[in-house]
């Protein structure tokens, strides 16, 4: 007997007791939910606490009330929501509006750009071909906000500034898709070559097998793309506002909400600034929970495919 | 009409790697010609440079006469089935069939035409019934179907095959080979069938084409290349298991050859003698060549037979494979089991028991013993393989 338990023990070093990886498994579990649910707190706070102030208003129950003193307000209603399309004072449509416009021309224009640029450069050899891979990798490493000045001015010359700040700021946000190549390249990559081969000896022209097997075949990444181009200009601020500087017709959300924040509107303006925020996150939010299978699947698909 | 012409084609990849070598051949309308040989011989090049699917480096390839050497692969009239499908995986079977049918343009293709199309390729083929999946639905072999199916939706005059059945099991394989050849009976065009298999190519060709690091070691319809390798490379290659090579003497006695294998003394039959004094060849060192099923058991030792110690017997069924050892060379056997006593059988499946082999004077190869060609050859510019 004691010779059976001495080698169960020599063993136990390769193969610890099952209870043992229970308890450590548990307790590894409790740490990471810990960490999680301290990470998402820290997440939510800010979100919670917009979405509650936004339900706040004034003690007479009209809306645009101030910075609030507490998380709950004190007296609740739906009154700054009614504000932001009321309100001459707060053109939220034109800037929502705005925003909707730069976002679909954006998400079309530079989701068509990238997506080309990355089939071409999966599946043609050119010269130059990898001198401007690589180029381009390195050019992306610089921050945008290097060009500020001079596209402002650049803008500027082609009458692309202030009202006419939209078509600038598309112009901006699409210029360089081309170079944010590398993810839809790799997955083109992973689809095999002989697809383009059959196509063409079938009769396609280059295009025709882009767009009839390539695209077809590339949809998640075609989504994860179209979707990520399209919430660019909701969260842009410094190059909406600096482009539409000054001429609040031409504001994109984020610029017209903080314009609520200036000195003279904050005391009035707060919780509807906050209903502003609740309501831009909407569009985005439904997109991704309808998009998100596709998406996941998007940035993955890739790697698993391989 | 479909009559593919090539003419000193070559083809150098970057760096100067030259993967096919002058490459000359005349594929008649309707013939069934097959390109063989081990991977990277340069056989699929070639038949990609047929396709357009490859640039032509030097020389020119003409269709019915016309240099397409700069047509794009779909003005070139030709039909491909690749090595791993390369079905459309987003389309049902009968869309991918369709597929080339829809991009037609001048005159446009009637829907009831490519509905017409489809359903017939698809009933020769036994896929009626997978019209509507997709081809993850699908097997191995039902997918070689559809591949094939959407080459022949388009009665194309030339038809590629890029080894079509490297990619199923050995049993599907051998049906879907039997099938080729029906299908070639009905669909009537030019065939360019690419395979590392020599049982394909001695089974669907009508000519062979056998290649070796980008040249061709010879043409010829599956009997010539059989019983006349142009060189030791062809002999070898062609025929299971490989033919046996073996170094000796060619000796002219007045008006008669012999050989010398392993010190026996064996004469060479009367028509290859004559041939061979006709060339007037003279008593000189040679590699002789003779295929397994050629050597047969002697009862004992004479002076016609030598003696073979069995390293290995395999039992394939309806023969037996016998790995011998003759003064150090490696020696293959084939003895079909009908053809021998119990007796014998046992002998041959024990390892290291002595037998005594011997063969005739009709079945023999010479090979000079430097160019490693087949001095019997009527061919010129046999490549040398050293």
């Amino acid at each position: 007997m004691r010779k059976v338990e001495k080698k169960v023990d020599q063993y136990d070093v390769y193969r610890p007791h099952k209870a043992s990886i229970k308890k450590r498994r548990l307790a590894g579990n409790i740490a990471a939910y810990t960490g999680l649910i301290l990470i998402s707190a820290v997440w939510l706070i800010p979100l919670v606490f917009l979405i509650f102030a936004s339900f706040g208003v004034n003690a007479d129950g009209t809306g645009g009330a101030g910075v609030p003193s507490t998380i709950f307000p004190e007296h609740w209603g739906v009154a700054s929501y009614v504000v932001l399309f009321t309100d001459s004072q707060v053109p939220f449509m034109r800037w929502f509006l705005n925003t909707f416009i730069m976002a679909l021309a954006t998400a079309i224009l530079s989701s068509a750009m990238t997506i080309m640029m990355s089939y071409v450069l999966s599946r043609f050899r050119f010269k130059g071909r990898r001198f401007m891979m690589n180029f381009m990798l390195v050019l992306g490493m610089f921050p945008g906000f290097l060009t500020t000045i001079v596209l402002y001015y650049v803008l500027k010359m082609l009458g692309l500034t202030q009202n006419g700040a939209i078509g600038g700021l598309i112009l901006v946000y699409c210029a360089s898709s081309g170079m944010g190549y590398y993810i839809s390249k790799g997955y083109f990559d992973t689809i095999p070559k002989s697809l383009d081969e059959a196509a063409y000896v079938d009769g396609a022209t280059k295009f025709q097998v882009f767009y009839k097997i390539m695209l077809p075949l590339a949809k998640p990444i075609l989504i994860y793309t179209v979707l990520t181009a399209f919430m660019a200009p909701w969260g842009d601020f410094v190059f909406a506002r600096y482009i539409s500087f000054g001429y609040s017709d031409s504001y994109n959300v984020a610029v017209g909400l903080w314009s609520l924040l200036q000195q003279d509107k904050i005391a009035n303006y707060f919780t509807v600034f906050c209903a502003g925020g609740v309501l831009v996150s909407l569009p985005v939010t439904i997109l991704f929970i309808c998009l998100q299978r596709y998406y996941v699947s998007g940035v993955t698909g890739g790697a698993v495919k391989g | 009409m479909a009559r593919v012409q090539l003419e000193k084609v070559k083809k150098i990849y970057q760096g100067n790697v030259v993967a096919v070598h002058e490459f000359n051949l005349d594929i008649k309308d309707k013939e069934f010609v097959v390109f063989v040989g081990p991977s990277g011989c340069g056989k699929s090049t070639t038949l990609r440079m047929i396709a357009g699917l490859e640039d032509i480096s030097e020389g020119t390839i003409k269709i019915d006469g016309e240099v397409v050497n700069d047509l794009p692969p779909k003005d070139r009239g030709i039909a491909m089935v690749f090595q791993n499908y390369a079905l459309y995986p987003h389309l049902t079977v009968f869309e991918n069939m369709a597929f080339s049918l829809r991009l037609k343009k001048n005159p446009k293709m009637s829907q009831d035409e490519i509905y017409k199309r489809v359903t017939d390729a698809a009933k020769i083929l036994g896929i009626t019934e997978y019209l509507t999946r997709k081809p993850k639905a699908l097997s191995g072999g039902q997918r070689q179907r559809v591949a094939i199916g959407r080459a022949m939706v388009r009665e194309s005059k030339i038809f590629l095959m890029d080894e079509p059945l490297s990619n199923l099991d050995a049993k599907l394989r051998n049906q879907m080979r039997a099938e080729i050849i029906l299908l070639r009976k009905k669909i009537n065009s030019t065939f360019v069938y690419v395979t590392h298999d020599q049982t394909e190519a001695m089974t669907l060709g009508d000519r062979i084409v056998i290649m070796k690091d980008g040249y061709i070691q010879q043409v010829g319809t599956p009997i010539e290349v059989f019983d006349m390798p142009d060189n030791m490379f062809v002999a070898g290659f062609i025929g299971a298991p490989m033919m046996n090579f073996i170094e000796c003497d060619l000796i002219k006695d007045k008006t008669k050859y012999y050989v010398n294998p392993f010190d026996s003394k064996i004469l060479v039959d009367s028509s290859k003698g004559t041939e061979l004094k006709s060339k007037n060849i003279k008593t000189q060192k040679i590699i002789l060549g003779v295929r397994p099923e050629h050597i047969e058991l002697a009862s004992k030792s004479s002076s016609s037979a030598f003696a073979c110690k069995v390293k290995v017997c395999e039992m394939m069924g309806s023969e037996l494979h016998v790995h011998g050892e003759v003064k150090g060379n490696d020696i293959i056997v084939r003895i079909p089991t009908i053809s021998i006593t119990p007796d014998q059988k046992e002998k041959l499946l024990t390892a290291g028991s002595t037998i005594y082999l011997t063969f005739t004077g009709k079945v023999m190869h010479f090979f000079d013993k430097e160019t490693k060609i087949n001095i019997l050859t009527k061919h010129k510019n046999v490549p040398v393989n050293k």
